[in-house]
Order: C-alpha cells, then sequence, then structure tokens
C-alpha cells in the first residue's frame, strides 16, 4: 500500500470512489459462460474449424449473443436525430435549383430578380465554386453547381438561402437561366460512339471522343479448354438501373460555429471523403471543418459519395452567416441516385465434359450516368468479382462503364457483383440443364478450397461455401422439390461471394497508413470511451465495435459507449463501404483493447502477486484461472492501472496484408477476406398472368463468425427484401424522351409486406483466421444470391429462363407468349413443366464433391497447408502458380488486335484510343 | 415539397357546404373539395391544380352514413370493406384499394371521384417543367398532351379506382347535391370521357351518397385487380363482375353485367358485350376475349398497354370462373 500523507484532508485512496464490482446494470459478476469459451482456452465452445488467433481473448460477454444494436433505443423512441432532425437556432433554409433539361449549355444566370424577393439571404451559382471534387480521386468530375453545362435532368444549378421554404422555393421560380440545349444521350449503346460533345472532358486521359469513362480487359487462363467446351451457356442480359430506397431523403445542416470552423450535419455513410472535398471546395483547411455524422437513415452506398448539396448548404452558410438546412425531396434523391448501374451483361459459361468450367466470357456495358462516382471500382467488380467461388480455366473479361444524361450511378449493395453473379448462376443453372445434373451437386464439386488463390490472384482465406449449400439443400428439402413440383411451382438455388472490406484504401497508400483506427479511453468511472470514425448506418457498426472491446475486456456492453459521429473526436476512418467495418473496425478495436487488457491484467498481477499469464478476465473481474477466488475486480485493477497517470487510453489499427498480383486493375476485387452465400427460393408464377410471387427463401451465409446473430440475421433478411426489389419490381423507368419517369416511391416499386416471404436465415461459421474473431461480412454478400435463386426457381416453376431484370410480369408474359408460339401451345397452363432425369455426369460429380469435401476440410484444419492456385482442378501442380506451369497461360490487360476485329458490346471501348496516346501517334 | 397556402373551411351540413362553394363560384373564386385528402394532398405537394380555398367535407354527419342499400359519400374505404352487410364484391374492391392507412382516411366519395392519373402528370412541379408542362395540370402554359403527341382535345390520364365498377355492376345509384339542387343517377352515366373533366359534377356540386337497390343480394359476383404489388398500387386493370339467375330455370333469364377501371379515362359498364353475350349464349372465354378488344388503355401507367389489354382477358376469365361454366 501506498504511503498515506497525514493529515491531508481528503484522504486520497480512503474514499469510496466506486464500489468494486460495479459498473453495469447486474451489482454482481458473473461467472464466465463456459459455453462462449472455446475448448482449446479450456471452455466448451466447439472449434470445428480450429482455432483463432483471437481466442484467447474472449471473455464470454457479449460476441457471439445476440446483442440488440446499441443505438437502437434512441430510434425507438424517437430521439435518434436524423439529418433533417438537427435544428440550429436561427437557421436558414436551403433549396437548390435543377436542370429542366438533359444536356445544356449554362449561357447565362440572371438572379437579380430573386435576390430582391424578401427573405432570400443568398443565391449562389457554379461560377464561384468551380473546384472539382469527386469519391475516386482519380475520378474527380463534380461540382458544387454545374459551371458550364448541366449533364442531366436534376443537375444543380444554383442554390438559395431563405429565411423559409416558400420564399426559398418563391426564389427558385425567379431565377432565370439561359441554356443552349445540346444533344442528349441516354442509350448507353451510343455513348461508345464519338460525339461532338462528350459528357464530360477528361483531357488527354479521354477515350477518344466518346462518353466511354472506364474500360477494362482482362484475359486470364488457358483458353484452349473453352475452344472445345462440351457445354456453354450463352446469353444477352438486360438489368434495369435501381435506387436504394433509404428511408430517410438527403438532408444537411452547415453551421459556420463562433470559432469560425465549419459544422457539417449529414448523414453520411463516408464522413471522410466528404471532409476532404469540402476541403478542396471551400479551400480551407481540413482542421477548419468538423463533419458530423448524424443518425443516418438508410445509406446501401446510396449516401457513400461526397455530395453537391453538402457543399451547397456549406457555400450558403459561409455566405449569410446562418445556419443552412437542406433536406430532399424524394425526387431528389433519385436525381441523385448512385444507385445500381443500369446493364447489358454478356455471359458465357463453358464446361468441359468432366462437368467442369473452362472459361467464363463476360461483357459488361454499365451505364454510370453522368457522373463518375464509385465508377472507375464498378466496372472492375463487373467482372473480377465472379471468379470465385468457383475453380476456372479461364477467364475473359470486357467491361465499360459510359457516361449518359442520366442520374449518376454508383455504389450499392453488393457494389458491382450484383448484376454479373445473376448471370453467372443463371448460367451454371442452364448449363446443369444441358448436362442434366443436379445444380447443386454441380458446384459442390467445383469449388475453391479454403486457403486458396482465385485466377486473378485474390486471396481466399476461409470459405463456407460448400457448408452454405449443403445445409441450404437440406433446410429446402431441395432433393423433393428441384424439378418435382407442379407446373408454375418452383424452386431454384443462387450463390454469392463478396469482398469483406476493399484491400484498398482509396486515397493512400496502405503500406503507409492503416484502414482503420480505434481509439479507447477508459476513467475511473471505468466505462469504456470507443471514438471511432466507423460510420453507423443502421448496419450496427457502433454495436460490433462496442461488442468487440467489451468481449475483450469483459465488461458488460452497457458500459461501453461509441463516439462516432465528429470527426474533431474520431480518429480517420474510410466509412461505411464495400464491407469493411466489422473485419476493420472490429480488429482495430481488438487492438487497442489488447493495450488495455495487458495493463489489467498488470495491474492484478501485482496486487494479487501471481505471474500476469495465469490470469483471465471475466465479467468485471480477473483472476486465476485455476483458482478464481484469487482476483480483484475491473474497478480495483483499473484504479491500479490508473495511479499516476489518469484516464487509460489506447490506440489499435487495422492494415490489410500485402496481397494480390501485379497486373493493372489488380487491386480492384482484393479483400483481405471474402463472404461466401447460398440461397434456395420456392417460387409461385401464375402462367396466365406472368406475377411471380415468393412464398419462402432459405439464405446460408457464410459470414466468419456471427459477432451478433441478430444482426446478421438482420442483414440477411434485409438483404433478401432489397434483392427482390431488384428481381421483381424496383426499376428506374426511363420514358422515351429519357425522363425518369418515377422518382417517387409510389411508381418506383419497392416490395411491400406482402411481397416478402418467409426467409430463414441459415448462419455458417468459417472461422476466418484474420477477421475478428474469426468474423466476416453479413452486409453485402447476403443480397447477391437472392436474384439468381428467384430466377432459376422462376424456371424451375414454368421453364423460363428470365434475361432480363426485374421480372415484371409483363415481361415475364412476353416470355410466356413467346413459348407458347414455339411450341404451339394455346393455353399457357400447358407449358412444358422441366423435368430432370440425372446423366451419368451426376455420379462423377457428387465423387468429386464428396473428394473435396474431404480436401477442404483437411485444408482447413492444417496449418502448414501448401498453397492452392486455381487451375489444379485442371490437372495443374496446386503449388505452382499456373502462369509459370504453362506455356499457353495468358494473362493479358490490353486486347489483342484480334480481339479488336470483332469486339464484343463493352469490348468495343477499346477501339478508341485515349488522347494521350494519339497525340504521340501524330508525333511518330 | 411544400403544400402551398389554402384557406380550409370546414362546414357542417350540406347546405352549408353549398352556400360556401355557391359564394366561391358567385366571386369567380378556385376552390376544391377534400374529403379523405389521400388524393388530393399529394397532388397539392406536387403543385398539380393547386387551388386557394379548400371545404372540408369531413365534419358533415349526413354524409358518413352506412347501410346495406346506403353508402355515404364519407364513408371510410376501411369501415366499407368491414362492413358486414355490403355486398362481398364492393368489400372485395374496397379491401384492395391502397393500404390500410389510406384505406383509414380515403372515402368512397374520394376514390369516385378520384382525380385521373398519368405518368406524365403525377409529378413534382421541376419534373413537369423538364417535359414542358403537361396539357392536364398546367393549362395555361398550352402544353401538348405528352401521351399522344398532337392532340389537345382529350386528356388520357387512366382512371384507377377500384369502387367504381363493382358498384357500377351492381347498379348502383349516385346522388349529387350542388347550387342547382340535388339530382340522382346510375353511377355509370356520372363519368365523362376526358381525363380532365372526368365526370357530371358541376362546379359546387359534390357527391351525397350511393343507393344500391335492395335485390343487390340476389347478385353473384367478383372483382379481380391487377397490380405489381398487393398493397399501395392503384389498378393496372380491374374488372368487376356480376350475374344472377333470375328464373327457376337457369338457362333462362340470365343477367350479367361486367364493368371495367384503369384502362381508360372513365370506368365503364360494357353492357353491349354481355347484352351480345347473352343472346349469343357465348362462352366465357368469348366474353373475355371481346372485352380484351373493348378497351383501350394508354401508356401512361405502370404496364404496358398491350398487357393490360391482355390481362383483361384473363382478369374477366377469373372474374367470371364463380359461374358455371358456359351462359347456356
Amino acid at each position: 500500500m501506498s504511503k498515506e500523507i497525514k493529515g491531508y484532508r481528503q484522504q486520497p485512496g480512503k474514499l469510496p470512489f466506486a464500489k468494486p464490482g460495479s459498473g453495469g446494470r447486474e451489482p454482481f459478476s458473473k461467472l464466465r459462460d463456459l459455453d462462449m469459451i472455446p475448448e482449446s482456452e479450456g471452455g466448451k465452445r466447439p472449434q470445428p474449424k480450429g482455432k483463432n488467433r483471437h481466442d484467447h481473448l474472449l471473455t464470454g460477454s457479449s460476441v457471439g449473443r445476440r446483442t440488440p444494436l446499441v443505438d437502437s433505443n434512441w430510434k425507438v423512441t424517437g430521439q435518434a436525430k436524423y439529418g433533417d432532425d438537427i435544428r440550429i437556432p436561427n437557421e436558414l433554409i436551403g433549396r437548390i435549383l435543377r436542370s429542366p433539361h438533359h444536356y445544356a449549355k449554362i449561357r447565362s444566370i440572371d438572379t437579380s430578380e430573386a435576390e430582391a424577393i424578401p427573405g432570400v439571404l443568398a443565391i449562389e451559382t457554379g461560377q464561384q465554386h468551380t473546384d472539382l471534387f469527386g469519391v475516386l480521386p482519380v475520378t474527380k468530375d463534380e461540382h458544387a453547381m454545374a459551371v458550364d453545362k448541366v449533364r442531366h435532368v436534376g443537375d444543380l444549378v444554383a442554390c438559395v438561402a431563405a429565411e423559409d421554404e416558400a420564399t426559398a422555393l418563391e426564389a427558385l421560380r425567379k431565377i432565370k437561366v439561359d441554356y443552349e440545349i445540346l444533344k442528349p444521350i441516354h442509350n448507353m449503346k451510343k455513348s461508345l460512339d464519338d460525339v461532338d460533345e462528350p459528357i464530360h472532358d477528361r483531357g488527354k486521359y479521354h477515350i477518344g471522343q466518346s462518353n466511354v469513362q472506364k474500360r477494362v480487359f482482362q484475359e486470364f487462363g488457358n483458353f484452349d479448354g473453352m475452344k472445345k467446351a462440351h457445354a456453354s451457356s450463352k446469353e444477352k442480359w438486360k438489368f434495369a438501373g435501381v435506387n436504394h430506397g433509404f428511408t430517410e431523403p438527403h438532408a444537411v445542416v452547415a453551421n459556420w460555429e463562433p470559432s469560425g470552423r465549419l459544422t457539417l450535419y449529414t448523414p453520411q455513410q463516408v464522413p471522410h471523403y466528404v471532409h476532404r472535398s469540402l476541403a478542396d471546395v471551400l479551400k480551407i483547411p481540413m482542421h477548419q471543418i468538423n463533419v458530423h455524422r448524424t443518425f443516418v437513415g438508410g445509406g446501401f452506398g446510396g449516401k457513400s459519395d461526397p455530395f453537391p448539396h453538402e457543399m451547397c448548404a456549406a457555400i450558403l452558410a459561409r455566405k449569410t452567416g446562418r445556419p443552412v438546412r437542406i433536406t430532399f425531396d424524394r425526387d431528389e434523391v433519385f436525381y441523385t441516385n448512385r444507385g445500381r448501374h443500369p446493364s447489358h451483361i454478356e455471359m458465357n459459361i463453358h464446361v468441359d465434359d468432366n462437368a467442369r468450367i473452362c472459361g467464363i466470357e463476360t461483357d459488361a456495358l454499365i451505364d454510370g450516368g453522368a457522373f463518375a462516382s464509385f465508377g472507375h471500382v464498378t466496372t472492375y467488380y463487373n467482372g473480377v468479382l465472379h471468379t470465385a467461388p468457383y475453380e476456372i480455366g479461364s477467364f475473359h473479361y470486357t467491361g465499360a462503364r459510359v457516361w449518359t444524361n442520366k442520374p449518376a450511378s454508383g455504389a450499392m449493395r453488393g457494389h458491382g457483383a450484383v448484376n454479373s453473379r445473376c448471370a453467372v448462376e443463371l448460367g451454371i443453372d442452364d448449363i446443369c440443364t444441358q448436362l442434366e445434373v443436379d445444380p447443386i451437386s454441380f458446384r459442390l464439386a467445383n469449388l475453391l478450397p479454403p486457403h486458396s488463390s482465385t485466377i486473378t490472384g485474390f486471396r481466399i482465406t476461409s470459405i463456407g461455401m460448400r457448408e452454405c449449400l449443403e445445409r441450404v439443400r437440406e433446410a429446402c428439402d431441395w432433393e423433393q422439390k428441384f424439378r418435382k413440383l407442379p407446373l408454375g411451382h418452383g424452386i431454384g438455388i443462387g450463390c454469392g461471394f463478396f469482398i469483406s472490406g476493399s484491400g484498398l484504401p482509396i486515397h493512400w497508400d496502405p503500406n503507409k497508413f492503416p484502414h482503420a483506427t480505434v481509439h479507447l479511453k477508459i476513467d475511473m468511472d471505468g466505462g469504456v470511451t470507443i471514438h471511432t470514425g466507423a460510420a453507423d448506418i443502421g448496419q450496427g457498426s457502433d454495436t460490433v465495435v462496442a461488442q468487440s472491446v467489451s468481449e475483450v475486456l469483459g465488461l458488460p456492453i452497457e458500459m461501453i459507449r461509441v463516439k462516432s459521429r465528429d470527426s474533431d473526436t474520431s480518429p480517420v476512418d474510410l466509412g461505411s463501404y464495400s464491407s469493411r467495418v466489422t473485419f476493420m473496425n472490429a480488429n482495430a478495436a481488438i487492438s487497442a483493447a489488447i493495450e488495455i487488457r495487458e495493463e489489467l491484467l498488470k495491474a492484478t498481477a501485482e496486487i494479487c502477486n501471481v505471474d500476469k499469464e495465469t490470469l483471465v478476465i471475466g465479467d468485471r473481474r480477473i483472476y486465476q484461472k485455476k483458482d478464481p477466488a484469487v482476483g480483484i475486480s475491473y474497478l480495483e485493477a483499473l484504479h491500479k492501472a490508473q495511479e499516476d497517470r489518469g484516464a487509460l487510453v489506447s490506440s489499435g489499427s487495422y492494415r490489410t496484408p500485402p496481397m494480390g498480383g501485379v497486373h493493372k486493375g489488380a487491386a480492384a476485387g482484393l479483400a483481405p477476406a471474402y463472404s461466401f452465400s447460398a440461397y434456395a427460393a420456392e417460387v409461385k408464377v401464375d402462367p396466365e398472368t406472368g406475377i411471380t410471387k415468393v412464398i419462402k427463401v432459405w439464405a446460408a451465409h457464410d459470414c466468419g463468425r456471427a459477432l451478433n446473430p441478430l444482426s446478421v440475421e438482420g442483414q440477411i433478411i434485409g438483404s433478401c427484401h432489397m434483392g427482390l426489389g431488384q428481381v421483381l419490381t424496383e426499376e428506374m423507368k426511363y420514358g422515351r424522351n429519357g425522363s425518369l419517369l418515377n422518382p417517387n416511391l409510389l411508381d418506383y416499386k419497392i416490395p411491400t409486406v406482402h411481397e416478402m416471404p418467409e426467409v430463414v436465415p441459415i448462419i455458417v461459421e468459417s472461422n476466418d483466421p484474420e477477421g475478428p474473431f474469426g468474423a466476416k461480412e453479413a452486409g453485402e454478400g447476403p443480397l447477391l444470391p437472392i436474384l439468381p435463386a428467384v430466377c432459376n426457381a422462376v424456371y424451375d416453376a414454368i421453364g423460363i429462363r428470365t434475361n432480363e431484370l426485374p421480372i415484371t410480369p409483363d415481361k415475364l408474359y412476353k416470355q410466356i407468349e413467346r413459348k407458347m408460339k414455339v411450341l404451339d401451345i394455346k393455353s399457357p397452363l400447358d407449358l412444358p413443366n422441366p423435368t430432370l432425369n440425372h446423366s451419368e455426369l451426376q455420379k462423377a460429380l457428387d465423387e468429386r464433391a464428396n473428394e473435396h469435401k474431404i480436401r477442404d476440410s483437411e485444408r482447413k484444419l492444417n496449418t502448414e497447408r501448401e498453397p492452392y492456385y486455381n487451375g489444379t482442378l485442371f490437372g495443374k501442380i496446386s503449388t505452382i502458380p499456373p502462369e509459370e506451369q504453362d506455356e499457353n497461360w495468358t494473362l493479358s490487360v490490353t486486347p489483342s488486335e484480334e480481339y479488336l476485329a470483332n469486339p464484343r458490346l463493352a469490348g468495343s471501348a477499346w477501339k478508341h484510343q485515349e488522347v494521350r496516346h494519339m497525340n504521340k501517334g501524330d508525333d511518330a | 415539397m411544400k403544400t402551398p397556402p389554402f384557406k380550409l373551411f370546414q362546414p357542417k351540413t350540406i347546405e352549408e357546404a353549398i352556400s360556401i362553394s355557391s359564394n366561391f363560384i358567385e366571386n369567380n373564386e378556385q376552390f376544391d373539395w377534400i374529403a379523405g385528402g389521400t388524393d388530393l394532398l399529394p397532388n397539392y405537394k406536387w403543385h398539380l391544380n393547386t387551388k386557394p380555398n379548400v371545404i372540408s367535407l369531413a365534419l358533415i354527419e349526413d354524409l358518413f352514413h352506412l347501410d346495406s342499400t346506403h353508402i355515404g359519400a364519407m364513408v371510410r374505404l376501411h369501415d366499407l370493406a368491414n362492413f358486414a352487410d355490403a355486398h362481398p364484391i364492393i368489400k372485395k374492391a374496397a379491401a384492395s384499394i391502397a393500404s390500410v392507412l389510406i384505406r383509414q382516411s380515403g372515402t368512397v366519395g374520394g376514390n369516385i371521384a378520384l382525380d385521373t392519373r398519368c405518368f406524365w402528370y403525377n409529378q413534382a412541379e421541376e419534373w413537369r417543367r423538364s417535359i414542358e408542362w403537361c396539357h392536364k395540370c398546367d393549362c395555361d402554359t398550352s402544353a401538348d398532351c405528352r401521351v399522344i403527341a398532337n392532340q389537345n382535345e382529350l386528356c388520357v390520364a387512366t382512371y384507377q379506382a377500384d369502387l367504381a365498377p363493382s358498384l357500377m355492376v351492381l347498379n348502383a345509384q349516385i346522388h349529387l347535391c350542388g347550387p342547382d339542387g340535388s339530382r340522382d343517377m346510375p353511377l355509370s352515366e356520372f363519368f365523362e370521357l376526358d381525363g380532365i373533366k372526368r365526370n357530371v359534377l358541376k362546379k359546387g356540386e359534390i357527391i351525397t351518397h350511393l343507393t344500391i337497390s335492395d335485390d343487390a343480394n340476389s347478385w353473384e359476383g367478383d372483382y379481380q385487380k391487377l397490380s405489381l404489388r398487393e398493397s399501395w398500387d392503384f389498378p393496372e386493370a380491374g374488372v368487376a363482375a356480376a350475374w344472377r339467375y333470375s328464373s327457376q330455370s337457369p338457362s333462362e333469364g340470365l343477367e350479367l353485367r361486367i364493368a371495367t377501371t384503369a384502362l381508360e379515362s372513365i370506368p365503364r359498364l360494357h353492357n353491349n358485350i354481355t347484352n351480345e353475350a347473352l343472346i349469343n349464349k357465348s362462352t366465357i372465354d368469348e366474353i373475355a376475349a371481346k372485352l380484351r378488344l373493348d378497351v383501350k388503355p394508354v401508356n401512361n401507367t405502370t404496364f404496358p398497354p398491350n398487357y393490360r389489354k391482355k390481362m383483361v382477358e384473363v382478369l374477366c376469365k377469373k372474374a367470371l370462373d364463380g359461374m358455371k361454366g358456359e351462359l347456356t
């Protein structure tokens, strides 16, 4: 005991500051729940997938338990403050004047009449704010407001700040804009051609005189097998654009505070990029800006760009010296869009006589609308994200993203992977029909094993695909239903594969700066304050970070408080996209918590005079593992650790390991882990009307480890709903003149509760070696399989294979009519019902699947495993990269002359030369 | 989105309401009626034909009366759908309208007099500016019709309400009251073929109630609705059918009525088809095929017109499913 200071009035240390063991709602600490502690650590939790590097940190507090989201009480009591709920005294209302033209040059803007209206305080146009910004540093192409031309109906032209909304709207009507109308392009195919006035000018990087924003060419593998394929599925797909349909429209409040600094309140997924863009546009240093993320009423990727209206609010607030609030109407949300790209995808899948996928050829033309947004990445994702989970012999991908005079497309849940995944999974179903084999067996016999490398060099670690398929097959009673249900009733399977965090932080070198940083602070009250920049957009990122810390420190979750709103107090974080938060932020939080844990153990060891290594952390108590009676409370240990220094602080960060190839575009699709999923959907289709109703979905998702099963299930069910919208009803409809016909939630058809089937979520835990406690993502991947599962079920029901989404009744009925004509049938009720008689291949597939199952389980548990490269299934040596052992192995990222002589649709984008190369040609 | 300001009047009796409306007419002031507001207010928010004065019918008790033969104009759709003595066809149609929430507010009169709808009309002000305005609501701009170009004669906006065809096949009578007194007529004569004019209501006139004859219960029938979603959506096509065998022998004295909605600017009773069918003793399939040819949808709703036409045939068959096969 330290020496007491005699006569000192307050007698420090003798006053009961806080009762040992207090903290949390329960007065007494509980014993460790051994069911939550892995066997290898002396608990009872089985480890069929082996040990995890975080096993020793498990205290049984909250990881793996169904935990209500930590911010849910704010939401259910109506106290959560979303963008439009921020009310600062003396606020002004901002409104935006939008272009009524698809494409036009702005000759002049006359604001004098509008400015004269009493109550109008400021009107700003693009002329004064010409700095470009954009979410990706390589494709900055947006202005706060149009500078020289407007690029789509709804593009921003001017903004007004007024005392109230009615006055602001009146001012908008009085602004006179003189436009010179240009010829718009709405058809993405036309955007491949050279035109007089491309929608953007990228200078020397411009691709010809065309509207091609980004093009990708990739060829990997040995194409000999594909040339003599045993069976092929070829399909040309058309996918409509869809919008996120989040509940909360965009809203922003900008306030220049008395300190002279700007605070921007915005429901953002990626506050850090807004932070950077504001600094660019306002021309002030970043430290003069605080970006405050409000509660976010749904994002799904649609709130992850820095937006022009955010710039407008800040500009208006600076000009007027008063807070400015801008809230969108729903049609403005649709004009801002950033939804899924409308796409034309050609998907050819080839298999050899052993039912191995010897080739996938994909050509994706995607409609980016008027701005780049995330499109650079989307163009890659449409190809590279279907190089797994199947082992493939060759992969050919051509992708192009073009500008059109429509609202910009961008990132949306399942970014870039959803459409082409749907096409792949339908292609496989088609091939299985041709080969007369069961599509689940086919998949099980073609999966990559754990700890393998894909054809483009992605590093696969954990993979729960096999278990997903097996568990879904059992749960849905597949054997009794597939190809056996009556006409109009069907079942289908679909799989998914998605990144768990993008391997490349867009703004910096991953080798230099971390992806995510988390700070912890614990003062004498014992509560832990977490500072993180991860943006909780309803997906539960605050909760997962709180759970991670609570788990490591053995504290109930109510002792953890997460401060993630203000950039002033949060470490820089890349935000909520690419399903990175659980993987990266929880990992960072764990490493920060480990530092505190060490301090607590050290203090305990000192007080109890035992070896630190013999201690374990339980619920608010640290004690000897062998003799729990020897130990002290968390608070005692904490106060000991705080002697001489006060509050404990720590910082943890996460960085991806080095990985991936070196070819151009190798970083696109790289992730420290990947999620896998398999869904079966049961549908009923009315052949007389073409109306499809999904009646039940069995949804298995491999999330590594469910840190919070409640929210994993929520994500799976929510993903089903969102994906069902895209597959059945949702579509951004453009009229014959290019106008968006349905910018409202009555005509934009999000499925209602009536359309929502029962979803049986099945959580598969593959125990990822690098994920936090073994976890991977569960936010986006679960969306992918629902689309192909439903489409394949529609085929099972009425024998019609769709190639256009959404499958609205009118489109499906057209196909039904076509088929009736071909088969010369009078009534749609006489359509032939697909059947399946297994061919001889089926047995071979089942045998291969069984062998692979043993192979996979061995690889999973063997820590001394050798490398496994894609190509092994085709007879290559598994431990040597295929390009080093096969002379005919292609690895190319630019098209050959031969290809360009007869390119596919998106591939034809390569016919243009970049401007910089044209000039070179001239010089020569 | 901001509803433009308007002055609200809340009369307590029909007489008071009519005197307010007469007053406006005399002073040449514009006004609208409001019942449940589920149609009018969204349109106001979009600045569609907004008026400075709005007269609410919500406090006029006489309009709320509901019994098996009398349906007041202010009866909530939800109450009608759950009214035990209402005819099953009417109940089914009422229960199919929009969503539970909207049915709690929306009224029978409001549904009958529902504004016609069109992709080029039900849009925000800025949107309509981008297509250089719509003929139906921005008349002073002399805008052309955007659905069928170069015709400003007739507005082809679609009447997308569910109740009318079911009431028509039950031969409902509609009762109106206005500055020139009261009048009534068969519901089938209430509508006028023009998306702007819509019906026979004169300025200042309101629907007070509908009456259904005592013998309605001797009619069987069905209402079939086509929509993309089961809730919220307006019908893309709707077919109501009612029939009865009035004499002892089923082959003699069959009566049949069929009405459609959501296919044209007005709901329509297809007496020409049913009368002919009864004379020729046509099959149900033949009637359905004829009905398909008798409707002329245009491209201004969610589904394309040719699909809606084809589905009328299917809906008609489904609506007549309860009948015993052929009409012989």
